[in-house]
């Protein structure tokens, strides 16, 4: 078991450490000054010293002087409201590992008592766990994984949104929300400094900023999101002009545009090239519904491509969760050329090799396209769920 | 400035003289700080007032054609979503703005100090000058990141945290040159211990310079209170500009000699205090691949 020691004359402070670091599942002991700690070390082998500068008795620099003039090189990790750069430029002469600044945030304990003893947050999550499931714990904590980071865990619990829309018109990113598929999420920002702001909170993955904003400057706003959303696509929102706006977007450091006002294709084929999992299949336990194409006549074939995809997919999941059945929801489906024939066919045949049956849902205008292919003249076509949930029950 | 030539101890002596000639001089209240430049001074001063006259503003930036083509550029540039060419000054003023024709106009001026007709200083002055821009690039992007207030005020600070150098290396020149004539001499101290006496004296001189120029608050602070973090506001644009300053030393981006562990505490005290992560400091200190493109 890694064992820390805390030394820091407010008991307080060592309380909150304490807890923190239980909470990574390591064991913990206290020291309210100097003399106690080097005590208690002598005593007992301690994998890390989170050490306060400031204390009774004696201080940490003392206490870290005699601890290396014996020859003990535990790492230590300073925590301190001292901030002086000569004391210290000393204490990391004596070979501390790391340094916090009180007050601190949680966060930055744990990332740094974790780097420290070179475990990755996973690593040290995972021995919290089988603590909590094991009433006699392995040493998972103890495991040493090389090359540890210092990734602070509150970046990863930043939550996710889909899209930022960053325009001094509030009307902007309403009739944007009107044009979204209901499950993407979307934030606005009238101002540069809100949006930053909502930078650093959250995680995006596709970033709409105004070409023209007043008081903006749009290649420093380009830039500060740059270093925040490092993964986020950028993209420029812009009125149709007769210039090179895309060369524009480019040469500010953005992926594509977005034009204003919006038509409903225009944002369709843009969050075609960030968003694969639209929701154009909707599972209900053992039903699957397939939502209405929208958009220009050219994408009808990537639509119907997208849908077999992750149709199937559902098929599968529906498989895992043992229904025999699955009804599949048509109804909506454009009835155009062979693709719906097509499509019937397909998810037959996944079903088959999944090991469930499926009954179809379709338009009239669907039931009248199978009907005109040898493949799918016999099969029959259900005008509503209803009626093949009540078939599937006669059976 | 020499490189060489004097022996050792009478180069000492000589820094020591100079030192102590400079440091009377701010004593004596004798410093000849360098007015801001005309024109950006009489702009500076109309522009304080919210309604200022954008005419005016652009008559007197018309009667300075190096300044007035930069304007240009700047709001011609994709920096302005410039859609439609600006051609005229006024058209200019309008599209950048109050403020950052403000920040062109210090920044101008600023980089106009580190110029120089002697060929050493304009050397070093150079690199002094680089140093400078890679501080406030640093400083602007870590704002960004940490959330410290604008980013742009904080570029404005790291430039000109060493504003006073300049000013003390054309002084030393001054000095250099009278004390040849009155010696005779030809060798001078070497370059390490005119960049030491520079690091010594120039924060009083930038200190003067920033009040006589009436620079933002947010820069006198920075260039004012150097020396050691302020834990009662992190995220100041100094606190910012501090740790900037030292990892760009880390760097090695930097004109004379770095107390190295001094240094390496102020980036390890720095990190805590503005709640930056290794990745974070990464990211923020990215732009100085192209600052060491700009400035080989």
């Amino acid at each position: 078991m890694t064992r820390i020691l805390t030394v820091d004359d407010s008991r307080a402070v060592r309380m909150i450490v304490t807890k923190q670091i239980r909470d990574l599942g390591f064991d913990v002991e206290e020291a309210e000054d100097g003399l106690l700690g080097l005590a208690q070390m002598e005593e007992t082998k301690f994998d890390l010293v989170v050490l306060d500068v400031t204390m009774p008795n004696l201080d940490g620099p003392g206490m870290l002087t005699q601890l290396r003039e014996r020859g003990d090189q535990t790492p230590v990790l300073m925590l301190t409201s001292e901030s002086k750069r000569s004391i210290v430029a000393g204490l990391m002469k004596l070979g501390i590992s790391d340094y916090i600044l009180k007050p601190f945030k949680p966060d930055e304990l744990r990332a740094k008592i974790l780097k420290a003893l070179k475990q990755e947050p996973a690593a040290a999550a995972g021995a919290a766990t089988a603590e909590e499931e094991a009433p006699d714990p392995t040493p998972a904590a103890q495991s040493v994984v090389s090359g540890g980071s210092n990734r602070s865990d509150a970046a990863a619990a930043k939550p996710f949104f889909d899209l930022l829309v960053i325009d001094d018109m509030e009307n902007v990113q309403k009739r944007l929300r009107q044009l979204l598929p209901e499950h993407l999420t979307l934030a606005g920002a009238i101002n540069g400094q809100t949006a930053m702001t909502l930078c650093r909170e959250r995680i995006f993955r596709v970033i709409l900023i105004d070409s023209d904003m007043p008081d903006v400057n749009t290649a420093s706003l380009v830039k500060s999101i740059r270093l925040l959303q490092p993964s986020a696509a950028l993209a420029l929102l812009s009125l149709r002009t007769t210039n090179n706006v895309l060369g524009e977007a480019r040469e500010l450091g953005l992926d594509t545009v977005l034009f204003k006002p919006f038509t409903s294709e225009g944002v369709e084929e843009f969050l075609s090239k960030y968003f694969d999992n639209q929701e154009l299949v909707v599972k209900e336990d053992d039903l699957i519904r397939v939502a209405a194409f929208k958009g220009r006549e050219d994408r009808i074939p990537g639509y119907f491509l997208r849908v077999s995809a992750l149709a199937a997919k559902t098929l599968d999941e529906i498989a895992a969760a043992c229904f025999a059945e699955a009804i599949v929801d048509l109804s909506r489906l454009p009835a155009q050329s062979a693709k719906p024939a097509a499509l019937v066919i397909e998810l037959g045949e996944h079903a088959r090799k999944v090991g469930i049956e499926i009954r179809i849902v379709g338009s009239p205008e669907v039931i009248q396209l199978l009907r005109q292919y040898s493949d799918t003249a016999g099969m029959t076509v259900f005008p509503t769920v209803e009626q093949a949930r009540g078939a599937g029950a006669a059976a | 400035m020499s490189a060489a030539g004097a022996p050792a101890h009478d180069q000492t002596r000589l820094a020591d003289q100079l030192e102590a000639i400079v440091m009377k001089k701010i004593a004596n209240d004798q410093l000849v700080i360098p007015a801001l430049p005309s024109v950006a001074a009489r702009c500076l001063s109309l522009l304080k007032s919210p309604d200022f006259s954008i005419r005016e503003v652009s008559n007197i930036l018309e009667s300075d054609p190096m300044l007035a083509a930069k304007l240009l550029k700047l709001a011609n540039s994709a920096a302005f979503g410039g859609r439609n060419s600006v051609t005229s000054i006024t058209n200019a003023v309008t599209r950048v703005g109050a403020q950052h024709l403000k920040n062109l106009l210090i920044e101008g001026s600023a980089r106009k100090l580190f110029e120089s007709g002697d060929r050493h200083i304009a050397e070093a002055n150079g690199k002094l000058w680089t140093h400078s821009v890679a501080v406030a690039v640093v400083a602007r992007d870590l704002t960004a990141i940490c959330g410290g207030g604008e980013p742009d005020a904080a570029y404005l600070s790291g430039l000109l945290h060493d504003v006073g150098k300049p000013v003390v290396a054309a002084m030393l020149l001054d000095v250099e040159r009278a004390m040849q004539d009155m010696r005779k001499r030809t060798n001078w101290i070497n370059g390490d211990e005119w960049i030491e006496v520079i690091q010594r004296t120039h924060r009083k001189i930038a200190v003067s310079l920033a009040e006589k120029w009436q620079l933002p608050d947010t820069v006198m602070r920075t260039i004012r209170d150097c020396e050691e973090y302020d834990n009662a506001d992190r995220l100041s644009a100094s606190n910012i500009v501090r740790f900037s300053n030292a990892l760009v030393k880390q760097e090695g981006i930097y004109v004379g000699a770095v107390a190295k562990d001094d240094n390496d505490a102020l980036v390890m005290i720095g990190k805590s205090l503005l709640g930056l992560d290794d990745d974070a400091v990464k990211r923020g200190a990215a732009g100085l691949a192209a600052v060491r493109k700009q400035h080989p």
